[in-house]
């Protein structure tokens, strides 16, 4: 066989590589990236993308890292962590495509801490402090955002993270089964599992992780750099097939509700629908008798809000791998955002979709701690903080 | 170890071919029936690489060749007495990944088979590639009949024809093309 049958493709849009595997765990937030294989996005834009349901985070790293994976739907913290060669692997140029989601993460307690009335963020920090109480908290990645999220909330409540508590890894699925195991006392993870385990009576939620940053940066849509280099087109006709199933899940309530039970499938999520669709439609129900619904619920478009891989979301994980001791110096903060997000590349897709593209990349936000970031001093942000770890040696300890 | 699949055409060659290959640290496993037993062959002994003499390759061997190829991608290795360029040219696009000229000395059979499997690996990826861009092309076509079919019998817009088959596909957890192929399926049955 030739090559020449592809020659032709040379100088034109059409992806110079038609057939993707794209990695993804099973979490709520991969809706967009599940919408576009299975609902004929992909196949619009020349694309056909083979879903590979991934068992570990560390897993689909070393396949997005190794090729094995031409793309994946991915932790923001954990693509900075892998470009920045912190973690089990050697440095590998990473690129963002784009964001796949904000918001819909949470951080449960367990029956047993919920049964001794530790039901809110000052109960728990007395029991921390005042009663010398060891407690321990799972979240799914040392570098991932779920680290950070339960970091910034537990410092937010006076709790230092790396010193007051016991961090661990646990699979997102697993929760509900270590929290029943008694092996944790708390958790930060993705929906539906955070929702899973309210709805088996492991647990209630404390908090949301929108609570912690409204609107927050989340999953992202990543490959290695390599990939976008080699396969330009490839890669922009994926985000403009992931962008459009994520305007499509959006544009109506029927849609959202479609989209819950094509995620509860056994390929996808494989769990039912109920644990799936009430906080992917923004109602929760905490396990404590308190519902709600939320004005910054699960954001998987936004009108390209949730998309835009803004260079200040991806500086702000890496200021708080600075603040924790993951980072020993100060990276070159814009640098690096400005290697590893690919702005030009969807500002493209969005155009040709006619989904607006702000053209500032930089972002505004006010946290729970009463602390803005706007990406303009990132080294002064990192030092900011009265809680941190930034003279520590590396603290992570992964697995139980 | 790599496992090879041998399949004898005249008795005389393998002998030494057998010899060379074992010599070099090769698990030879020998093919007994070429014409009716060789895709179960490679189903049961799954080799590394397949090597078939082909002293004169003649249609009906290179068409199993082709034929194993489909069925049971495997890189396939020629040996033969002489080397005639024009076989060889007519063995590559038949499929085959390397060929071996009788006589070679047993130290260079590794590099050649190496060969022979990296650029089998290649040609199926890019194989799955274009079939890939086949399948695509008329999965397409399949959704834009049923997507037009909807719009006459719904009497909607291309967009609600659409959204409608992609709410009827998420909801029974099924892919876009599947509910195209119901759709065109009922209006082939009801006229």
């Amino acid at each position: 066989m030739n090559t020449s049958a592809l020659a032709w493709v040379n100088g034109s849009d059409t992806p110079e590589k038609p057939s993707l595997d794209i990695g993804f765990m099973a979490l709520t937030d991969c809706a967009s990236v599940v919408v576009a294989a299975t609902q004929g996005f992909a196949q619009q834009h020349g694309l056909t993308l083979n879903l590979k349901r991934q068992g570990s985070w560390a897993g689909l790293r070393d396949k997005l890292a190794s090729g094995e994976l031409d793309a994946a739907h991915c932790l923001y913290g954990l693509v900075y962590a892998v470009h920045l060669g912190i973690g089990g692997v050697p440095a590998n140029d990473m690129a963002v495509l784009m964001g796949l989601n904000q918001n819909a993460q949470a951080l449960n307690l367990s029956p047993a801490l919920q049964r001794k009335g530790v039901t809110s963020p000052e109960a728990l920090a007395r029991l921390v402090h005042q009663h010398g109480a060891r407690l321990t908290f799972a979240q799914t990645f040392p570098t991932g955002t779920h680290a950070m999220w339960l970091y910034y909330w537990l410092a937010s409540q006076g709790i230092h993270p790396l010193h007051d508590v016991d961090s661990v890894v646990v699979p997102p699925a697993q929760m509900a089964a270590h929290i029943q195991a008694g092996r944790i006392d708390g958790f930060c993870v993705g929906e539906p599992w955070a929702a899973a385990a309210v709805a088996q009576g492991q647990g209630f939620t404390l908090a949301t992780s929108q609570s912690i940053w409204p609107d927050h940066p989340e999953k992202v849509l990543a490959c290695a750099r390599t990939f976008v280099e080699q396969y330009p087109n490839s890669a922009r006709a994926l985000v403009k097939a992931v962008l459009a199933a994520s305007r499509f899940i959006e544009q109506s309530q029927e849609n959202r509700r479609s989209t819950a039970q094509l995620l509860g499938g056994r390929a996808y999520l494989d769990t039912p629908v109920e644990n799936i669709e009430p906080r992917l439609l923004g109602a929760y129900q905490d396990g404590l008798g308190n519902q709600w619904q939320d004005t910054h619920p699960l954001h998987l478009f936004d009108q390209g809000r949730a998309n835009l891989p803004y260079l200040s979301d991806g500086m702000w994980f890496m200021t708080q791998f600075r603040r924790w001791g993951l980072l020993r110096d100060d990276p070159e903060y814009l640098g690096v955002a400005r290697q590893v997000q690919q702005l030009a590349l969807y500002h493209d897709a969005a155009e040709a979709l006619g989904v607006p593209c702000p053209a500032q990349p930089m972002r505004s936000s006010l946290l729970i701690d009463g602390s803005r970031w706007d990406g303009s001093d990132p080294h002064g942000y990192a030092r900011s903080f009265r809680l941190h770890a930034l003279g520590d040696a590396t603290h992570t300890r992964v697995g139980l | 170890m790599l496992r090879i699949l041998l399949i004898e055409d005249t008795q005389k060659k393998i002998g030494r071919l057998k010899a060379a290959l074992s010599e070099a640290g090769f698990e030879v496993i020998e093919a007994p029936d070429l014409t009716i037993d060789l895709p179960a062959c490679v189903e049961t002994v799954r080799p590394d690489v397949v090597l078939i003499d082909t002293e004169s390759p003649d249609r009906d061997v290179m068409e199993q060749v082709v034929m194993v190829s489909r069925d049971q991608p495997r890189p396939i290795v020629l040996f033969t007495d002489e080397h005639d360029p024009a076989v060889m040219r007519q063995a590559i696009q038949a499929g085959v990944s390397a060929y071996i000229v009788e006589g070679i000395h047993a130290a260079r059979l590794q590099p050649i088979l190496d060969v022979a499997m990296a650029r089998f690996e290649s040609d199926q990826a890019l194989k799955a590639q274009l079939l890939a861009r086949d399948q695509q092309m008329a999965e397409r076509k399949r959704i834009e009949q049923a997507k037009g079919l909807l719009m006459k019998m719904k009497d909607c817009n291309e967009e609600q024809a659409y959204t409608l088959m992609r709410r009827q596909a998420m909801s029974r957890q099924q892919k876009l093309i599947q509910v195209a192929e119901q759709i065109i399926a009922m209006h082939e049955m009801l006229g």
